[in-house]
């Protein structure tokens, strides 16, 4: 999947923008509030019809009525145009000249995988950012995943207050709590059958990755850390005086983790930021390559900032494994004096200035 | 603009009802002024309030009715071995409209949702366990919804009933009658095939 045009009118601080993608990487080059980083949000907004960071009204130009993206968007045997006209308290999506009217048949037509300042949280940060990272990547190659996480997520809320409910009575009835407690195990098998699957597969994915771009010989690798890794009927209805007493369901998978393990120890422990990154960067390669396998299109990257922390090795080993793939790149960066010429001949390079975004000649 | 008062408090009212908006509730207000005379009017309010006055639970099983015992449990044509359990009175017209069943009914107005603050004391439980543990009941067919908390609160029957000697069954869920296959969606196909029977 190729963006081959974006125009944006109205949007953040861009007035009317045209842009010409290339196939392979892209590089946008500018200084801190040029407008890079809206750009990606652009192509984010495309993807999921909504922003990763502010409401839809926000996106509007400031004292403009509405805004305007445009795209088109090339697959192997297609290619489809989709525009969104965002207003104050509306927005339309118009796919190949007509009207979408549930978001949901709309989400899925642009795929992309992007890296964000704020992705660096995953290794250090609490489980929770980790449980999103991985659900919102199955989600995404699978609908039923997510169907199957909110019907557990409903079961668990209320499991959870009958818990509640519960813990004040003197002769609490334990009958309708062993049925949530059942309803919820056999929720829960179904997401820990996706998790672990998924895992198996971005490890498989990630030792021909890694090496390469971490220029390193450690083995890096995703370990799946299931709250409970035993019986699940069995693990919460032995909690029952724990879950009662604590007024919730102690341990599921509302409560599982995963560990980023180099050699089998844990990355937050002895990684550096910059091998943190790699080992980000490598992750969202892997799932890439898994999004391939699964719908026989490759999604668009989007990688926001991603030379700082990284030494000059790794920036050209970077761009030199993304020129050689099948990828669309979209990267922003302040500056590219680190890179070699010969590699930066294989992409093609845009200045971005006060929201103004323009393509270098050469080429 | 402004409606005088009378006429303002009538759309509150109507207001009321679900499905009714602003707008319904003005023509309804309008078309009570214009088209019908204080005869009718008069009889549309006395029925309201008798309604009220009148309808109430049936004793035996929840079902609305305007007398003590409702017309199906003082039916005693009606097979006093069967009880079909529903979440609501509307359900019990709806299977009765298919004149298939000549058992009897068992109302339990709601399904559990300790979410919502429904246990199994909010509904009418209570009153099902001292019907069933007469010996007249051999059999209990549970028909609440195909939702989560329908599915719940038929999983949470039958396990208050399993170790009796009675026959629990659910009624089955699957593609509607008459619909081509191509229109399920995979949920309903996946339940269809779960509760395939012998053909």
């Amino acid at each position: 999947m190729k963006l081959n045009q974006l125009s944006l009118y109205n949007y953040r601080g861009y007035n009317k923008q045209d842009i010409a993608f290339g196939k392979g990487v892209n590089l946008f080059i500018g200084d801190n509030g040029s407008g890079k980083t809206n750009l990606l949000e652009a192509i984010y907004f495309l993807s999921l019809a909504k922003s990763y960071k502010t409401e839809d009204s926000n996106l509007i130009k400031f004292n403009q009525d509405f805004s305007r993206i445009l795209t088109t968007v090339d697959l192997i045997d297609k290619s489809y145009d989709i525009k969104i006209i965002l207003s104050k308290n509306k927005k339309k999506i118009i796919l190949d000249g007509r009207e979408i009217q549930k978001l949901s048949d709309y989400i899925g037509q642009v795929n992309v995988v992007s890296f964000l300042p704020e992705d660096m949280n995953l290794i250090k940060g609490p489980p929770k950012n980790r449980r999103y990272f991985i659900d919102s990547i199955i989600g995404q190659m699978d609908r039923n995943y997510l169907i199957e996480l909110s019907n557990y997520k409903s079961f668990l809320k209320q499991r959870n207050d009958l818990i509640k409910k519960l813990s004040e009575d003197k002769n609490p009835d334990m009958t309708l709590l062993d049925i949530y407690t059942e309803q919820l195990a056999k929720a829960g098998e179904k997401i820990i059958s996706y998790r672990n699957n998924f895992i198996n597969k971005i490890n498989l994915e990630l030792k021909s990755i890694y090496p390469y771009l971490a220029n390193n010989p450690y083995l890096f690798e995703f370990k799946y850390l299931p709250s409970i890794d035993s019986s699940l009927e069995g693990t919460l209805k032995e909690n029952y005086r724990k879950d009662l007493f604590v007024r919730t369901t102690t341990s599921g998978p509302h409560r599982d983790d995963y560990g980023f393990l180099m050699d089998d120890i844990d990355a937050k422990d002895i990684a550096s930021q910059g091998e943190q990154r790699i080992m980000i960067l490598s992750s969202l390669l892997a799932v890439t390559e898994i999004i391939f396998h699964y719908k026989k299109q490759r999604p668009i990257l989007l990688l926001d900032d991603v030379f700082s922390e990284l030494d000059t090795t790794r920036q050209n080993k970077l761009i030199h494994f993304l020129n050689k793939s099948h990828l669309q790149t979209i990267i922003t960066t302040t500056t590219t004096t680190n890179i070699n010429q010969e590699i930066l001949d294989d992409a093609k390079i845009f200045n971005v200035k006060n929201h103004f975004i323009r393509g270098n000649k050469h080429e | 603009m402004n409606f005088p008062k009378s006429i303002e408090d009538l759309i509150v009212q109507f207001m009321k009802y679900p499905g009714v908006g602003r707008k319904t509730a003005e023509r309804f207000v309008f078309h009570t002024i214009n088209k019908m005379d204080k005869e009718s009017v008069k009889e549309l309010s006395e029925t309201l309030t008798q309604l009220k006055e009148r309808i109430n639970y049936c004793k035996v099983c929840n079902n609305l009715t305007d007398k003590e015992v409702c017309h199906i449990c003082s039916n005693e044509k009606r097979d006093q071995s069967i009880i079909l359990i529903v979440e609501s009175p509307k359900d019990v017209f709806s299977i009765e409209d298919t004149s298939q069943y000549k058992g009897l009914y068992h109302v339990l107005n709601g399904v559990l949702s300790p979410a919502d603050g429904i246990g199994p004391e909010e509904l009418n439980l209570k009153t099902l366990w001292d019907r069933v543990a007469e010996k007249k009941v051999k059999e209990i067919i549970i028909a609440t919804s195909s939702t989560q908390e329908g599915e719940t609160t038929a999983l949470y029957i039958k396990r208050v009933l399993q170790d009796t000697d009675l026959t629990v069954s659910r009624i089955g869920y699957g593609v509607p009658v008459g619909l081509n296959l191509e229109y399920a969606d995979q949920l309903t196909l996946s339940k269809a095939i779960e509760n395939r029977k012998k053909f």
